[in-house]
């Protein structure tokens, strides 16, 4: 359970913390716009950096790759405990990557750039915290800390219906969370009723002796809060909201890394607490996202916003993480989890092009576009690579995680597999439409007609290098995952 | 009659009263101060009584774990009371702090205004040590008399006039009330001291049916839930909270309540124990309706003063939550979160006391709009007051819900937290709101009248870093709290 | 004979008259002059109560009652004469501000 050896030093810790200084120095320095524009880019590549120079150094490594744990509010036994495995290593390293496209999106930041910036590396320590924590409290306060900077970045930087979906994007995933609260803390008591030992440890809070009527109330509490997040039908409709009316950092952050929180909880603490009930739940859960996968195609056909279509398309990415949970074997679940990091750069990368596609014609409406690949052909280039990552290309990014899922679910349940086919058939419609509109046919009025620049050419290589790589060698990434995972599938359990 | 007279003054104990008596003497010097002061010159006794408090605070903070009974034991000085006085004196400072400009600004800076305070307080820490009902009625009266005339202090505003006349005659029909439930209760145990009442009802055979206990205990509790504001004695929180002096409107809605809450629990916790099924029925509807009725209309409010009125109102619900668990954390979350509850709500009002105009018509939600761009530091104050009234964490809001929340659940109400947890949801919306037009609102005024005051600002610096204490490291407190239990 | 309980229920309709009084009056003065009578009723309960039990507590408590009515009757009566001097009135329906 826990590793002998503590962290000579808190690089968890570090990790952590980090972005939040950049966030005090972003605060106080907020007069100067090009030093907190600096400020926030060194932190998030140090960020990236200390994430990066962990995963080499636990490269083979097993059990708990690094962990930490410190008394915190002893009264009722809340503990500041993080631990980090293959799993979340890999989720923390993606937080990183695109925190950093993120804030060279967003580099020509004009309004209150200060507080944009301020805001988005707290919003990395939230993502982080959540990815970290082990103590369920502590879990609790960065899930929530993840959704005050970005209700400001939809409010404040949003366009035309930025207040109506800032509002709708904080109610839906409050409302969710603050079951998960009661059920944390009824969980606690109940536990701590049973041993004396009150506490919100992970681990211990596992050990929970429950009537099988507690353990499904318990799970739904979990799951609610899990799959607002998530969005699994029908609780997704603040997403494509949310995601039309953020500002591009906001977008990138919300479909590469909120969603991915709830599937991450559903793994690390709604299954492991409550197998039982889970496995009651996995049929559910596999028609919820059977009937997203299909409900957002349709929808996302006929969207004539590109945001919106991506946003639905992340509908139906999440679709099939979730059933690749729900197939419940290590096929899948290491697909599931590939393809969450592989959807995580490739719609963090449309979003990206989307914003630089607004900047050159101003808009985001797909009559209004054509024609992009003549006048820029690099730009074009780019965007036609994710695009085609996105509709599951083979040899591209998504399509090595689906093609895991799909052999996983087919594992579990042929049904499942065959429809899960059809919703990858489906998603090529509504991407390739959205090529064929923006990228072919007739040339429509420009604002600006220069192709890519340095600063977007440092962002989009490095995306649509990791899409080509992970598409033709997910293997580093399988390896770090197989451990964690076939312990969680066959434990329950952790390291 | 001799022996009487000898009994007392045999157990007179001054330690007992130490903190209220240095106060209250601060205060009639302070007044005797302010008449050679030419009129309008109020700085020196602003000071002075910042000095009286934080010497109180010493004295009280110096009885700590050093239980002092005295007068025939109708005064205890026990962590409780300790615990309560702090909370007290914390939210007068915080509030005088913030009164001086705002008294000159509006037009009245009249010196016995923190003479004034300072008796409330000691009234309300008298309260919260009183453990015979004489004197929990006398500190009652203390508090609420001194009130009445700092409610309605601006004698030229309507407003103002208004609302110190409103509490006083709902102050005085309820404290009517307390004091039938006093006598009924009386009239069965043949005593006023709260241990005697809980002795006498105890041995007897069929207390929760005889309709004199019964009434009793009903009448003392409608007596203590007027003075926390709860539904459905609540009528009068909103107009005097938007009526009164904005710095008085902050104190009423921390100190005296956190004090009227103290009274109340030693009250039904030591004296009304044995009725423990009955009383916490009771509260279970109360909590609830407090809470939803406060959440509900405070959706409607679009003067920010009014809405946080109603705000105060659920949050009294909220504590009431800790009456219905009946246990040690539910206790123990009372004392905890009223002391939150002092650092955010004054300093939620210090902010509008910077931000108003004289008159302070401009504190509605419209004239907040842009406030988070024209002013940073108040926009930022304001919405981490904000996000802690609503609970989220890392704010000591959380905590504090956590801590009462956990009392609930772990006496078995799950459905009572439920109902607190969703009210907590609806009350997101107008806190939201608020936000909304501090940042999402273009600025329709510069906001050029505010002016920074310092003392002002220390307030809410105190304020923000309570707040942030008690919600990123609240375990010391929390500890405190448990040990204060009586 | 007259005992302890034609006391307890002569108090019992007066505190009900008073507080009927403070509701449906609409005249300052009068309502005060209800709240007094409130008070009252409830020294009356008191002293039948101590004389009763043979007990002083609710005695003394009674001076207190009364003492305290008096600083209340203090103040009240100052407001008032406050709310006067701005409305011309005292009638709670002039009450505008802020609703009753």
């Amino acid at each position: 359970m826990t590793p002998d050896v503590a962290t000579p030093f808190p690089l968890l810790s570090l990790l952590l913390w980090l972005p939040l200084g950049g966030t005090l120095l972003c605060l106080l320095l907020r007069h100067s716009s090009n030093l907190c524009r600096w400020i926030s880019l060194l932190t998030t590549l140090t960020v990236l950096v200390v994430a990066l120079g962990m995963a080499v150094s636990s490269i083979g490594g097993s059990g708990w790759l690094f962990y930490e744990d410190a008394a915190w509010i002893e009264p009722f036994g809340i503990r500041y405990t993080l631990g980090m495995d293959g799993i979340s290593l890999l989720l923390v390293l993606l937080t990183a990557l695109l925190q950093v496209a993120a804030i060279l999106i967003s580099w020509r930041q004009k309004q209150r750039p200060a507080l944009f910036y301020a805001l988005v590396l707290v919003m990395e320590t939230g993502i982080i915290g959540v990815f970290l924590s082990l103590d369920l409290i502590l879990f609790y306060l960065f899930w929530e800390l993840m959704l005050i900077p970005m209700f400001f970045l939809i409010g404040v930087w949003g366009h035309e219906n930025r207040v109506y979906a800032a509002v709708k994007f904080f109610f839906f995933t409050l409302a969710g969370s603050l079951f998960l609260l009661l059920a944390i803390i009824w969980l606690y008591l109940l536990h701590g009723g049973q041993t004396g030992d009150y506490s919100f440890a992970l681990d211990a809070l596992r050990q929970t002796v429950l009537t099988p009527g507690q353990e499904m109330i318990l799970y739904i509490g979990f799951m609610l809060a899990f799959i607002v997040k998530v969005p699994l039908f029908p609780f997704h409709t603040w997403l494509p909201d949310a995601h039309t009316e953020a500002p591009p950092a906001g977008s990138v952050d919300l479909a590469g890394l909120l969603l991915k929180t709830g599937v991450y909880g559903m793994i690390r603490f709604a299954f492991p607490l409550f197998p039982a009930a889970a496995q009651k739940s996995l049929p559910f859960l596999a028609i919820l996202a059977l009937v997203g996968i299909f409900y957002a195609a349709w929808i996302a056909y006929v969207q004539t916003d590109m945001k919106r279509v991506i946003a639905y398309s992340s509908v139906a990415h999440l679709g099939f993480v979730i059933l690749g949970l729900a197939a419940w074997n290590q096929l899948a679940w290491e697909g599931s989890l590939l393809l969450m990091i592989n959807h995580g750069i490739t719609t963090g990368g449309l979003f990206v092009m989307i914003a630089m596609i607004q900047d050159r014609s101003g808009t985001r409406e797909l009559g209004k576009l054509g024609g992009l690949w003549t006048v820029f052909p690099n730009l074009s280039a780019f965007f036609l690579l994710f695009c085609l990552s996105s509709l599951g290309l083979p040899g591209l990014a998504n399509f090595a995680g689906e093609i895991l899922v799909l052999l996983g679910a087919f594992k579990a349940d042929p049904l499942w597999g065959g429809m899960a086919v059809a919703g990858v058939v489906f998603s090529a419609a509504y991407m390739l439409r959205v090529v064929q509109s923006a990228l072919w046919g007739e040339s429509k009025k420009l604002a600006r007609n220069d192709d890519l620049a340095v600063r977007e050419w440092l962002i989009l290589v490095p995306l649509a290098a990791l899409v080509v790589l992970l598409g033709v060698y997910p293997a580093p990434v399988l390896e770090f995952l197989r451990e964690p995972v076939s312990l969680l599938l066959e434990t329950g359990g952790m390291p | 009659m001799e022996n009487l007279a000898q009994i007392a003054m045999e157990s007179v104990n001054f330690q007992a009263i130490m903190p209220s008596l240095v106060l209250c003497c601060f205060g009639m010097v302070l007044l005797l101060v302010s008449v050679f002061l030419e009129r309008g010159r109020t700085a020196p006794i602003c000071w002075l009584s910042i000095i009286g408090l934080v010497v109180t605070g010493i004295i009280s903070i110096n009885g700590w774990n050093d239980p002092q009974a005295g007068f025939a034991g109708g005064v205890v000085l026990d962590n409780f009371a300790t615990f309560f006085n702090l909370t007290c004196l914390i939210a007068a400072g915080l509030t005088i702090l913030m009164s001086d400009s705002y008294l000159h600004r509006e037009g009245y800076p009249v010196a016995e205004y923190y003479p004034l305070i300072l008796f409330t307080t000691a009234g309300a820490m008298w309260m919260a040590s009183g453990t015979d009902l004489m004197t929990i009625f006398l500190g009652l009266e203390v508090l609420s008399v001194s009130l009445y005339v700092l409610a309605g202090f601006f004698r030229g505003q309507l407003r103002s006039n208004e609302a110190g006349l409103k509490y006083f005659f709902l102050g005085a029909f309820s404290t009517g009330f307390m004091l039938y439930g006093v006598a009924l209760l009386y009239g069965v145990t043949g005593t006023t001291k709260v241990a005697g009442i809980a002795e006498a009802i105890r041995l007897m055979p069929d207390a929760s049916s005889n309709p004199m206990i019964i009434a009793g205990a009903i009448l003392l509790s409608i007596g203590f839930l007027f003075k926390i504001g709860a539904a459905p004695f609540h009528m009068w929180t909103p107009d005097v909270y938007q009526g009164a002096p904005t710095p008085i409107t902050a104190f009423m809605s921390a100190g005296p309540k956190a004090a009227a809450f103290a009274a109340f629990m030693r009250v039904t916790y030591i004296s009304l124990d044995s009725l423990q099924v009955d009383m916490s029925a009771m509260f279970w509807v109360l909590a609830v309706l407090t809470m939803t009725i406060g959440n509900f209309v405070a959706i409607a409010q679009k003067d920010v003063k009014r809405m946080l009125a109603f705000s105060s109102i659920s949050h009294a619900g909220y504590a009431l939550v800790g009456m219905v668990a009946w246990n040690e954390v539910g206790f123990s979350g009372i004392l905890f979160y009223m002391l939150v509850y002092t650092f955010m709500n004054i300093g939620a009002f210090a902010v509008l006391v910077l931000i108003g105009k004289q008159g302070e018509d401009n504190l509605t939600l419209d004239g907040m709009a842009g406030l988070g761009y024209k002013r940073p530091f108040l926009g930022v104050a304001m919405a981490i007051f904000l996000f802690s009234l609503m609970g989220l964490p890392p704010t000591a809001g959380f905590t504090g819900k956590f801590f009462i929340f956990a009392g609930a659940l772990k006496a078995g109400y799950v459905w009572l937290a439920i109902l607190g947890v969703l009210n907590s949801a609806v009350s997101l919306y107008y806190y939201l709101r608020v936000m909304v037009y501090m940042y999402f609102r273009d600025p329709v005024e510069d906001f050029s009248w505010v002016k920074m005051e310092m003392a002002t600002i220390v307030s809410i610096l105190i304020a923000i870093a309570g707040v942030l204490y008690l919600g990123v490291l609240p375990g010391p407190v929390m500890e405190l709290a448990k040990l204060s239990i009586f | 004979m007259i005992s302890v309980y034609h006391y307890m229920i002569l108090s019992a309709i007066l505190f009900a008259i008073g507080s009927f009084g403070v509701l449906t009056r609409k005249n300052m003065i009068v309502i005060f002059m209800c709240i007094e009578l409130m008070l009252n009723s409830v020294n009356l309960t008191f002293i039948a109560l101590s004389r009763h039990l043979g007990n002083m507590d609710g005695q003394i408590f009674v001076f207190f009652v009364m003492t305290v009515a008096a600083a209340e009757a203090a103040v009240g009566l100052a407001l008032i004469i406050a709310f006067y001097r701005n409305k011309e009135s005292i009638e709670v329906d002039d009450f505008r501000l802020l609703k009753w």
